[in-house]
């Protein structure tokens, strides 16, 4: 194990050129699906490709907003997937898989695609395409208000 | 609804037709490469440029990566063309961390092999008896690594990074006692210090000329790049063109930089072709769609092609991978989800035109069939291996299909 997690960090210069907005904590998938099981909090996870157009204009657009930051590095575990990278994720199955057929197995050949998910990685909540601010922060006002629903019953 | 009733009637026909029209090769049941799919065991069939199978002589290998023992590691396995079953497979790699082996054919039933483990990339052969010593052709850190053969040297194409940016770099061995490799070159592919990123090489000889495809972002988005080297240099390379096009409209808000382009693998076919296939995103609303492009001589990779027909239009196609023989023929095969899963389909090149696509006779049906490899032999047997899962996710099992030309 400690030596997957060594290939991991050798490999991690490589994830650094995908498309992720800055200043958020996204992580690897497999990293990320650990901690939000270790946390038992939902994920949100980015299907990105270097050099996507609707990526990047809601980077700017979006994610640039503070309460948007705010809301979103509070309530999820972040993951983001370049959907054409051969970066190795390891799955809770054991299951080796790279980030682009991570893609492929969430459907993710149209990107941006943002995933809500639980953290077995069933899809709760999904976007797809360029968002403004507003649809960030409605699908995170809706998801809340639906977690919260389920608690209280 | 009447257009969508025609539609419907012409897809069937188009089926049935196509079914009923002349293949070029007659295929016999496919039979396992590995065992029975185990719980928590994974195959891949993922080397740069698709070549995880190979003929030599009479032996037919094939190279891939799994975790039976916890660890991911590299194994080749082997049949006599005539025999009804794959050998148990050997080991290839060592105690680490084994990905993406590559496989080429050496003639008299010798194969090289080579694989990333902990982020090097080594190489070894294998013989009709024991396999050579393993042979470490990086000391950088590298990965996905292409091999050709030319003038009984072994050329390896690769990723390096040693700073920031990836590029790819030619080594050239030498092959001693028909299983031991020694050094005696190597370069990068484009001399120009990277910009950005390149990845997923691949490499072929063409009339005495090294010719190398590869990913490359630097043009803020990945495209299709390739190179080729003066006749008979290994390391003499002229400045690298581009083969995946841009497409027509200007859609910068869609495509931002550009679309998406993935995986490019070669063939050599015909007396002075090499043709080029890869994922492509232009038509990005369904997903991946494969195109080719194809090179003749000395000259530059022509026009983008859709190598899938129509009627795969509408769906995902990836994972291409393509053979040819010098006789002209040429085969693409590629995971397909036209029929609702993933399925191996497959064209070939027919009077200069890709023909109507064709389920995989045995690759296809119920469960996940996908990440296809397939090579030519010299009599034109169309060889070729796939992963076969019953469910997505679940374990999974190699299978391998013979066909003979009609």
């Amino acid at each position: 194990m400690f030596r997957y997690s060594f290939i991991v960090a050798l490999l991690l210069p490589f994830s650094a050129l995908a498309d992720a907005p800055e200043g958020y904590p996204f992580q690897a998938f497999d990293k990320a699906m650990k901690q939000a099981n270790a946390e038992a909090k939902l994920m949100f996870v980015y299907f990105g490709r270097y050099g996507c157009g609707y990526c990047d204009k809601t980077n700017k657009e979006a994610f640039s907003d503070p309460l948007v930051r705010q809301e979103y590095i509070k309530n999820y575990i972040l993951a983001y997937v370049d959907s054409e990278s051969g970066n190795r994720l390891r799955l809770p199955t054991g299951e080796r898989i790279t980030e682009r057929e991570l893609g492929t197995r969430y459907n993710a050949f149209v990107t941006p695609v943002f995933s809500f998910m639980s953290p077995d990685g069933t899809i709760v909540f999904q976007m797809i395409g360029v968002q403004s601010k507003e649809d960030l922060m409605n699908a995170n006002n809706e998801v809340q208000k639906a977690l919260k629903k389920a608690g209280a019953s | 609804m009447k257009f969508l009733i025609a539609l419907s009637f012409l897809y069937l026909f188009t089926l049935v037709s196509t079914a009923l029209q002349a293949q070029p090769w007659q295929f016999v049941s496919p039979i396992p490469v590995t065992e029975a799919a185990k719980e928590g065991v994974f195959h891949h069939l993922e080397s740069a440029g698709r070549r995880n199978i190979a003929v030599s002589g009479h032996t037919v290998a094939v190279a891939w990566e799994d975790d039976r023992d916890g660890t991911p590691r590299v194994y080749l396995s082997r049949k006599l063309a005539n025999a009804a079953v794959f050998d148990q497979g050997i080991l290839i790699s060592g105690k680490g961390e084994a990905y993406e082996p590559g496989l080429i054919s050496l003639g008299d039933g010798y194969f090289a092999i080579a694989w990333e483990e902990d982020g090097r990339v080594y190489a070894r052969i294998a013989g009709p008896d024991n396999p050579g010593p393993v042979y470490q052709v990086s000391d950088k850190l590298s990965t996905q690594v292409s091999m050709t053969l030319m003038h009984g040297r072994l050329l390896l194409v690769l990723r390096e990074q040693p700073q920031r940016f990836g590029r790819i770099v030619l080594y050239e061995l030498k092959v001693n006692d028909r299983l031991k490799l020694s050094p005696v070159n190597n370069c990068a592919v484009d001399p120009a210090p990277p910009d950005d990123d390149q990845l997923y090489p691949v490499i072929s000889v063409l009339n005495d000329r090294i010719v190398v495809a590869w990913e490359d972002r630097r043009h803020g988005h990945t495209i299709i790049m390739a190179n080729q080297s003066q006749p008979d240099k290994v390391c003499a390379f002229e400045p690298p063109t581009r083969i995946s096009e841009k497409p027509p409209q200007d859609r910068t808000v869609i495509y931002g930089t550009g679309h998406g382009v993935a995986r490019v693998a070669l063939a050599n076919y015909g007396q002075q072709g090499l043709y080029a296939v890869w994922a492509d995103k232009r038509n990005f609303q369904e997903g991946y769609d494969i195109y080719g492009a194809e090179k003749q001589g000395g000259q530059a990779f022509g026009a983008n092609v859709r190598v899938q027909d129509d009627f795969g239009g509408n769906y995902r196609q990836w994972h291409s991978t393509v053979a040819g023989r010098p006789d002209g023929r040429l085969a693409a095969a590629w995971t397909d989800e036209r029929d609702g899963n993933m399925d191996i389909w497959y064209s070939w090149l027919e009077d200069g035109e890709w023909s109507e696509d064709l389920p995989l006779p045995g690759a296809s049906g119920p469960g996940v069939q996908y990440h296809p490899s397939i090579t030519m032999d010299e009599s034109g047997n169309l060889h070729a291996v796939w992963i076969e899962r019953e469910t997505v996710g679940g374990p999974s099992r190699i299978f391998y299909l013979f066909g003979a030309p009609e």
